[in-house]
């Protein structure tokens, strides 16, 4: 494959005790990215109308089955010995239409926290012109490039590709994290469910063994979950547990495909009951998965009940409006892109009523 | 640079890192459809109200107010891109005028295109010549920030209110002696009412050489070479100076005005016969006594004489400036206050005699500080009557509010310097040729020697002039304590041996 040569840096390796694995930046992604972009040169490019920010959905996707009662909560007792932080969090968005496809961006950001400062890794971002044509292609050749055992399943359509290219990157980010670091906590924004078409169940059980044999305990944390329990949230059930604390939730069956590679908890971890889904590596002792959750008290700002590592990796690899005004400049500086301004036809038809093109149809 | 907005005769740039334009610039905005431009002048820049700019300078200080440390992988250089547009300019811009052709006219009735128009920054020489500033009389104010000359018609100060103002050493005084000397060039009559006598050395280079205006420049100082004869006053002239200056009450001047009267049917006014006359004039003791202390203030002041021999310099010089041009310096810088309105009101007394018997056509009068000299009166004479006359003003003063709001209103030409007080901005932009936005916006950031000139010598175009460099000796420095040898003495001296034997011997 011809690729523009671009200034592509590699990237510089984690400030953490090296391995053997290679942890370069997904060089795959960033020749995909150029190489689609080179098929986009001066076509007409409508702006998305109404940007939205297509976070990756921390909402698990997970189906409770009556769920056994919890029978007391665990308190937790701080740990401050010295432990390394570490989060993960991808961001994706749709910057525009052109007369062939969808142009989006990703971007991906790892945090952590050492001491008292935090630190930060940022990838991104990176511009697909996704196509009809080129849709399998790309998709697939990374996931081939990046976790070469997984099968390839159908690719996903127009809609889900900014959320599933996100999903590729934090993945291999995660990856990366849990094969460099050692003995520290990874945090993940979401949940530890697998068998989901952007989780697949041998993707998240490698990373989680890697996580596992450099010493590290991966906690992941969902910030709004479907999980009930007696008719009440998970999360709002128990408020008269004095945090910090933890509420095991334990029997969850999953319906298949699905699996559930944490034991799921209630954590409870700051007054003002916030509480929220916390799944932690079911393969790391009962012991072991409690201290990683005090280990994290310990060492890290814990606001309104959640990691600030998480929140500000979180943070960073959102986009802003202005940078995505940037990005727009650039494929248009870059490709000699044209914006035309085709006319909301919600907006048109409806006037204020109008919902905007969120609500259009499905691709 | 794109058009993004236009409110009333304000029109909204956006402008990109790369442009580089300043306050104070002018930018054309061209219509290829409608073959019009119009000419805008840029009075402020801002930053552009980029959306999510906060989420953006927040997100960088999220660690208890330090910056988060971290590395961007950007493989595409987006990065660029996102500091391109952060810091994107709004480029805020008064409408001037509009360019048909080789035309300029005031009209900005009309809006250019916001898709199609194209804008550029306008050199200022080519506005000059666009606006045909220079003329067939020249004068060289200056550099504008191109690096081009800034040259201005002498006949736009003709027949012209002038005011020069600004805060203390921003080159005031040195651009009112650029105007006078430049106007000498074209053998104008100036008259100079000089406060501090900074005006004496026009005639000298900076090293004390004599220069080119030598012989033009005529000191005249009150009481030492410049003196009245009595016996030359007009009545209205000496009654003027009576009751401005020295506040004589009316039933006085009356009585005042039956001596002078019976003493000039006599033949004999003098100083000593009017001091006489009022000794034994038939009046009411009250009346002797104001007309007593008044004739003491003309005596004491040495400016009144018997000897007409004496009195002859003002007339001589005026008629010698009449010829070949020169500058009359009234010296007022040793003259106390009463003293120096006496010398005032008889000098515009004078010249407007001169004036209106055609033995003068004009002078351009240049008064410095005018409030400390000037009765309330002259203030609307010098705006409204005195310019029918023949007499030109320039007023030159750091304290604006000094000057009438009217004079602000009739002002033909403003040539502004630095002022960083707001109620000083405000009092100048009440000027009627100029708006209040671009004063106090431009003003506020010029540099010492930079000068902002407005008016009809600049065609209504403001521009911004570093104001050339003249080579006249520096008269009437501030004097101060710290000087070089006293500072040098003082670093000298030893704490523990004051003085030495062979000083001492």
């Amino acid at each position: 494959m011809v690729i523009e040569q671009y200034t592509i840096t590699a990237t510089p390796k984690y400030n953490f005790p090296q391995n053997a694995i290679d942890t370069v930046l997904p060089q795959r992604l960033i020749e995909l990215s150029i190489y689609s972009l080179k098929h986009v040169q001066n076509q007409a490019v409508q702006l998305k109308q109404q940007t939205i920010q297509q976070a990756v959905l921390s909402q698990e996707t997970l189906v409770a089955q009556h769920p056994t009662p919890p029978v007391q909560p665990i308190p937790l007792n701080p740990k401050t010995e010295p432990t390394t932080i570490a989060a993960v969090d991808t961001s994706s968005i749709k910057l525009g239409e052109t007369g062939r496809g969808i142009i989006i961006a990703v971007r991906g950001t790892t945090v952590w926290k050492r001491g008292r400062n935090y630190a930060y890794l940022r990838v991104g971002p990176l511009i697909f012109h996704i196509t009809e044509e080129n849709l399998q292609e790309i998709y697939k050749t990374l996931l081939k490039a990046y976790f070469p055992e997984q099968n390839p399943q159908g690719a996903p359509g127009f809609l889900q590709i900014p959320l599933r290219m996100a999903n590729l990157l934090e993945r291999w980010l995660q990856a990366s994290l849990a094969k460099t670091m050692s003995n520290g906590i990874i945090l993940f924004d979401g949940s530890l469910t697998a068998g989901t078409p952007d989780t697949p169940t041998q993707q998240l059980k490698e990373v989680l063994a890697s996580a596992r044999s450099m010493g590290n305990a991966v906690l992941a944390f969902t910030k709004v979950t479907t999980l009930r329990f007696n008719g009440c949230l998970l999360t709002e059930a128990f408020p008269a547990y004095r945090p910090p604390c933890l509420v095991e939730v334990a029997n969850i069956k999953p319906k298949p495909p699905l699996t559930l590679l944490g034991e799921v908890y209630v954590a409870k971890l700051a007054r003002g009951n916030y509480a929220f889904r916390l799944d932690v590596d079911r393969e790391l002792p009962a012991q072991k998965r409690v201290e990683a959750v005090e280990k994290l008290l310990g060492n890290d700002l814990i606001v309104h009940g959640y990691p600030e590592t998480l929140r500000l990796a979180h943070i960073l690899c959102t986009f802003t409006a202005n940078e995505v005004i940037a990005m727009q400049h650039f494929i248009q500086q870059r490709y000699r892109l044209k914006i035309i301004d085709r006319p909301d036809m919600h907006r048109l038809l409806f006037g204020p009523f109008g919902k905007g093109e969120s609500h259009y149809e499905t691709l | 640079m794109r058009l993004y907005k236009k409110e009333g005769n304000i029109i909204e740039i956006l402008s990109f890192p790369n442009e580089n334009v300043e306050k104070g610039d002018y930018l054309l905005i061209e219509d290829a459809e409608a073959q019009k431009a119009l000419i805008a002048q840029v009075i402020d820049v801002q930053f552009a109200n980029i959306p999510g700019i906060l989420e953006e300078l927040l997100r960088s200080l999220p660690d208890g107010g330090g910056t988060i440390q971290g590395e961007d992988v950007d493989p595409l250089e987006i990065a660029p891109h996102i500091t391109y547009i952060q810091d994107s300019r709004l480029l805020i811009c008064k409408i001037r005028a509009t360019v048909e052709g080789d035309f300029l006219s005031p009209s900005t009735s009309w809006l250019p295109s916001r898709s199609q128009s194209s804008i550029r920054k306008l050199p200022i020489a080519t506005l000059i010549r666009l606006a045909k500033v220079n003329g067939n009389l020249p004068i060289t104010l200056g550099v504008t920030k191109e690096n081009s000359l800034l040259t201005i018609d002498a006949s736009s100060l003709d027949g012209r209110l002038n005011i020069i103002t600004g805060k203390k050493e921003t080159g005031k005084s040195h651009l009112s002696k650029l105007l006078i000397t430049s106007l000498l060039q074209y053998k104008a009559v100036v008259v100079v009412l000089d406060l501090n006598g900074e005006y004496t050395g026009l005639g000298f280079t900076s090293d004390g050489k004599r220069n080119a205006y030598y012989n033009k420049i005529h000191v005249l100082t009150p009481a030492q070479n410049f003196k009245v004869a009595i016996k030359q006053l007009h009545l209205n002239v000496i009654l003027n100076i009576l009751i401005h200056a020295l506040h004589l009450p009316g039933t006085s001047a009356r009585e005042f005005r039956r001596i002078w009267q019976h003493l000039k049917d006599k033949g004999c006014l003098t100083l000593h016969e009017l001091g006489e006359a009022i000794r034994n004039w038939n009046c009411n003791q009250n009346v002797r006594d104001a007309l007593f202390s008044r004739y003491y203030a003309l005596v004491n002041s040495g400016f009144f004489t018997d000897n007409v021999a004496e009195a002859t310099l003002l007339e001589e010089c005026l008629f010698k400036a009449r010829e070949e041009g020169g500058a009359v310096i009234i010296n007022l810088r040793n003259t106390s206050p009463i003293d120096r309105q006496i010398v005032v009101e008889y000098l515009l007394g004078k010249l407007v005699e001169l004036l209106t018997s055609w033995r003068l056509k004009a002078v351009f009068l240049f008064a410095e500080e005018a409030h400390l000299y000037l009765r309330e009166t002259y203030w609307d004479d010098i705006v409204t009557r005195m310019r029918h006359f023949g007499i030109f003003t320039t007023f030159i003063t750091n304290q604006p509010d000094t000057i009438r709001e009217n004079i602000y209103r009739q002002a033909d030409n403003i040539f502004l310097f630095n002022f960083t007080n707001e109620h000083d901005l405000e009092v100048v932009s009440r000027a009627a040729r100029v708006d209040a936005e671009t004063v106090k916006s431009i003003a506020r950031d010029l540099p010492p020697h930079h000068c902002l000139v407005l008016g009809k010598v600049v065609k209504d175009f403001p521009i911004v002039v570093k104001v050339r460099a003249l080579d006249v000796k520096t008269m009437g420095e501030t004097r101060l304590f710290f000087t070089g040898a006293h500072s040098e003495n003082t670093s000298q001296a030893s704490p523990v041996e004051p003085y030495s034997a062979g000083e001492n011997s």
